[in-house]
């Protein structure tokens, strides 16, 4: 057999091994019922239920972490991260949790949050008009542009 | 009806957008004039017109990075870009990291560098300056097109930086006449590009990607202009260029995430990240098969083709990581600008391109009919080449994923753990990558002396096996068989290379690029392989853990530290004391102090303190940790803030002091007489006498009025006294009385009645609660022999940069 033709059926089968690996370590995008069913570790997308209490008492243990959340099913569960409070959870828009279901409640090891764009929120910072730059242009001159 | 603005400074963003256009046109002039230049080469106009629009070009882009620059440098909140990446209180240093803060700064800072290079082309090119010229120039003609920001045919083409904040926002206040007296400051920079290697971290790496647009359009000038041998010559010292810098951008952008980034590592293949490594493997795949095309004349398709394909993967990265398609995926790309067409216009154009022109002249291409010999260097150059392709094919494979998603309106998620999930493949072709450079060093081209390659191949092969034991016992790597196999094949490229450079030194000066830059790969895997691999996590609570049923599996336990100041722990080899905090607003610096001490003496053997940081920035989404790192010649102490109490973050953002009674607890309501004695938490208070002359700041006495002061003592337990004198204050009927607050111990009163009847003097007096005791949640991670990998990337950077010379050597050469 030609050298080139061996080296050939070699990147071949490497490449099928590749594609088989990633194909079975990629995930899905799945819900919390979805995660009790299947008990491996998987994503859930969803939203911060913003009225019940996020606990974190760093005092007691500092790498307890707990929320609630709803998925895109609207089906609510309680989130418990064994880390610190990510300081931004209560701004999110939407969280994507990695981790498995535990009894009822599921066990976060990430947390990736969605918080409003810089490019795309709609808050300027306003604040009252008092500063000196502006009167120093209010006149006859500005008024001509 | 039109409005007038009041206080805009409108003329730098005319001028600017001005030069926006005109470095388009310009450089869409020149790559048409360069075309004509090259197909017609006697007619000698074309080429004049080339070069004078190439000039207008760069001193357009010239232009444009002043303008923004002033814009910024000014504090124009006008103007968009400004507002939304910088602030008033940006150090001026810093200034210059806003400006590739957003996409169009970064597209400015690849023209700019594209620029600097058609300089360089223009009078060092000689033959090859019209077709090379042409390709560089239509490559800045579309990244000029990405910053028009004007609307051909209903469709805006590009985003201007010259934008203004009201043509961007939508928002009510912006149509107020006066509405920049409201907008007082900036969004501001995020505070992770705050950091001084984000000062030089982007020019190099952009200054990598934009060279490699040289030895692609080399390539496409030597199969258009059917001068197939000739352009690998001239290509490859360009080649080595791009290779070099972007490979020290990468590096740089890594030494950035381990100094500043809070995901502790210096690499997450983060999709960000793979995309400049992507095109960084083809190429130094690349430069291996040009090199053995040189010496022996095979593989010259896929020398060709993988330069070629090393910048389409370039623009193909721009398109990741500009385009928004990664969305949640990785959390450092930028959002879509609405260039995501344009972008993929920007792929196409190129890989039309290479895959024309490679189609076209196949059958012309240069090829040998014989194979090569298993012992000739040019076989294994073309293996190595092949194996690093495929280690590209799995990189962009699993990062494409979102990509798939949006083609195929599939809904697949990347894998749970990237890390593993990459490592997993990465560190096979790494194995077989260094095996590969170390021994085809001892081979010939052509044909090898079988007898002398083995005597000098397994020679080295047993040094390195001893090398390779001594590291994998001092690092303590043994436990994984692939750690040890990687320690392995890194150190037999150490070691071959090392004798290559031995006998460089002795004469074969030729050789030392390479084998230096080898050596530098061998110890850069090292120390990836031992930092990564051994790296542990030091602030494990132990104490605090409760053990969850079943918890243990999914989660090890916890990795943060609760630290109340001063009261130090023991954390590992270290006693930590959390002694306070100081503010530079916006940031707050977290004083920790790390001190190892001797077991069986008790003395303290070594100390230092480290002092990571966070800034509270409501508009970048909370708080931001900054870690800081002790650096030994051996290992490296990680720590980074987690969680902090809130109140240190008011005094960073400079709240005002508060003067309501809601930070005092419940009063104290005394009856009392002069001479009485009052305790509190801290002490004790006198009361000393009555003034009946007393006067209150700024209510001048009336005639009628009675204003009586009580004198009080504090006697604080630590020794101090303190003088107060609250006031009772009767005008017309009504009464009043005023405060006075001994602030040293929290402590207000007021004299709030006089009662005749009982011959008493009311008095009420507040305390503060007693401050809770400052805490810190923070987390440290050691690093052992991380040394190794900033080392090797130094190395390799010089085993380039000494290749550039070599190569530029016979450029020279054939010149003559």
């Amino acid at each position: 057999m030609k050298k080139s033709s061996v080296i050939g059926i070699i990147i071949i089968a490497i490449a099928i091994a590749m594609i088989v690996v990633i194909y079975a370590d990629s995930s899905t995008y799945s819900t919390f019922s979805e995660a009790k069913e299947k008990q491996s570790e998987l994503y859930v997308v969803g939203v911060l239920n913003k009225e019940k209490d996020l606990h974190y008492n760093p005092v007691e243990d500092a790498n307890h972490f707990s929320f609630y959340m709803y998925d895109n099913d609207s089906t609510e569960c309680r989130v418990i991260f064994r880390g610190a409070k990510p300081q931004d959870i209560e701004r999110s828009e939407q969280i994507v949790l990695t981790g498995k279901m535990m009894g009822d409640e599921f066990h976060a090891s990430k947390i990736l949050m969605k918080c409003p764009s810089k490019y795309n929120d709609g808050e300027v910072e306003v604040i009252e008009a008092s500063t000196a730059k502006t009167m120093g242009f209010v006149g006859p001159s500005a008024s001509n542009r | 009806m039109d409005i007038t603005y009041v206080g805009e400074s409108l003329l730098p963003g005319k001028i600017g957008q001005f030069f926006v256009i005109l470095s388009f046109g310009s450089a869409l002039l020149s790559c048409v004039a360069y075309y004509f230049a090259a197909k017609q080469r006697e007619d000698r106009s074309w080429l004049r017109i080339a070069r004078i629009s190439f000039w207008t070009n760069v001193v357009s882009v010239v232009a444009i990075g002043s303008c923004l620059f002033y814009i910024i440098y000014n504090h124009l909140f006008e103007y968009h870009y400004a507002w939304a990446h910088s602030s008033m209180s940006l150090p001026t240093h810093y200034i210059i990291s806003s400006f590739w803060e957003g996409q169009e700064g970064s597209f400015w800072l690849w023209m700019f560098w594209q620029a600097v290079l058609g300089t360089v082309l223009l009078f060092k090119a000689k033959s090859w300056e019209s077709p090379v010229m042409a390709v560089v120039m239509l490559c800045q003609a579309v990244l000029g097109s990405m910053l028009i920001g004007i609307a051909i045919f209903g469709e805006r083409v590009g985003s201007s930086p010259f934008i203004l904040l009201r043509e961007a926002m939508d928002f009510p206040i912006l149509s107020d006449p006066n509405y920049l007296g409201m907008i007082v400051d900036g969004r501001g920079l995020n505070a992770l590009l705050q950091n001084y290697w984000m000062v030089i971290h982007p020019p190099t790496l952009f200054l990598g990607f934009a060279a490699m647009i040289v030895p692609f359009a080399y390539a496409v000038a030597g199969l258009w202009q059917r001068r197939f041998k000739e352009w690998i010559t001239p290509g490859l010292p360009w080649a080595l260029f791009a290779v070099m810098t972007l490979g020290a951008g990468i590096i740089m952008g890594s030494f950035w995430a381990y100094e500043a980034l809070n995901f502790g590592g210096f690499w997450a293949w983060d999709p960000v990240e793979n995309a400049s490594i992507i095109p960084w493997f083809t190429l130094i795949a690349a430069v291996h098969v040009m090199v053995a095309y040189k010496n022996s004349g095979h593989s010259y398709f896929t020398a060709t083709f993988l330069v070629m394909v090393s910048f389409v993967l370039v623009i193909y990265a721009s398109f990741l990581t500009r385009s928004g398609v990664l969305g949640e995926t990785s959390v450092h790309s930028f959002t879509d600008l609405g260039l995501y067409w344009q972008l993929v216009a920007f792929n196409l154009i190129f890989l039309g391109i290479m895959v024309y022109l490679l189609v076209r002249r196949k059958k012309e291409m240069p090829s040998t009919q014989k194979e090569e010999d298993i012992y000739s260097r040019e076989f294994w150059l073309f293996i190595g080449a092949l194996v690093l392709a495929v280690a590209c094919v799995q990189i962009i494979a699993s990062t494409s994923i979102p990509v798939f998603n949006a083609v195929f309106g599939t809904k697949v998620a990347p894998p749970i753990d990237p890390i593993a999930h990459y490592n997993k493949w990465q560190a096979g072709f790494a194995v077989v990558v260094g095996l590969l450079s170390a021994f085809t060093q001892f081979m010939k081209y052509k044909r090898t002396d079988i007898r002398k390659f083995y005597a000098a191949a397994i020679a080295s092969l047993v040094v390195a096996a001893v090398v390779t034991a001594i590291v994998v016992y001092v690092t303590k790597v043994y436990a994984n068989f692939m750690y040890i196999l990687l320690v392995f094949s890194a150190a037999y490229t150490i070691v071959a290379n090392g004798k290559i450079l031995g006998d460089a030194i002795r004469g074969k000066w030729k050789l030392t690029g390479s084998a230096v830059a080898h050596i530098g790969f061998g110890l850069l895997l090292i120390g990836a392989l031992v930092a990564a691999a051994t790296n542990e996590v030091i602030s494990v609570n132990s104490s605090n853990y409760i053990a969850v049923a079943g918890f243990d599996q999914v989660e090890k336990p916890g990795d943060n530290l609760f630290l109340t100041e001063g009261e130090p722990v023991q954390m590992g080899d270290y006693r930590i004391t959390y002694v306070g905090d100081s503010v530079a607003p916006p940031n707050v610096y977290y004083k920790i102090n790390y001190e190892e001490v001797d077991e069986e003496t008790g003395r303290v053997t070594d100390s230092f303190q480290l002092r990571p940081f966070a800034q509270n920035n409501p508009d970048m989404g909370g708080l931001i940790g900054t870690p800081d790192t002790k650096h030994y010649l051996t290992h490296d102490v990680y720590t980074l803030i987690t969680a902090a109490m809130a109140d240190t973050h008011q005094q960073g953002q400079g709240d005002g002091e508060q003067t309501g009674f809601e930070d005092y607890e419940e009063p104290a309501v005394y009856e009392t007489n002069i001479g009485d004695t009052l305790r509190y938490r801290n002490g004790f208070i006198v009361v000393e006498g009555i003034n009946r002359n007393a006067t209150v700041q700024n209510i001048p006495r009336e005639a009628d009025d009675v204003i009586v002061g009580l004198k009080l003592k504090v006697h604080a337990a630590s020794g101090d006294t303190y003088d107060a004198e609250p006031v009772f204050l009767i005008r017309g009927g009504t009464t009043f009385d005023l405060f006075k607050d001994v602030k040293e111990q929290g402590l207000r009163f007021r004299f709030s009645n006089i009662m005749p009847q009982k011959d008493k003097l009311e008095l009420m007096v507040y305390q503060k609660p007693v401050p809770e005791k400052r805490w810190v949640v923070f987390k440290a991670i050691k690093f052992p022999y991380i040394n190794f990998f900033w080392c090797g990337a130094i190395v390799m950077t010089i085993g380039f940069f000494l290749s550039i010379l070599r190569r530029n050597k016979e450029v020279k050469s054939k010149h003559v």
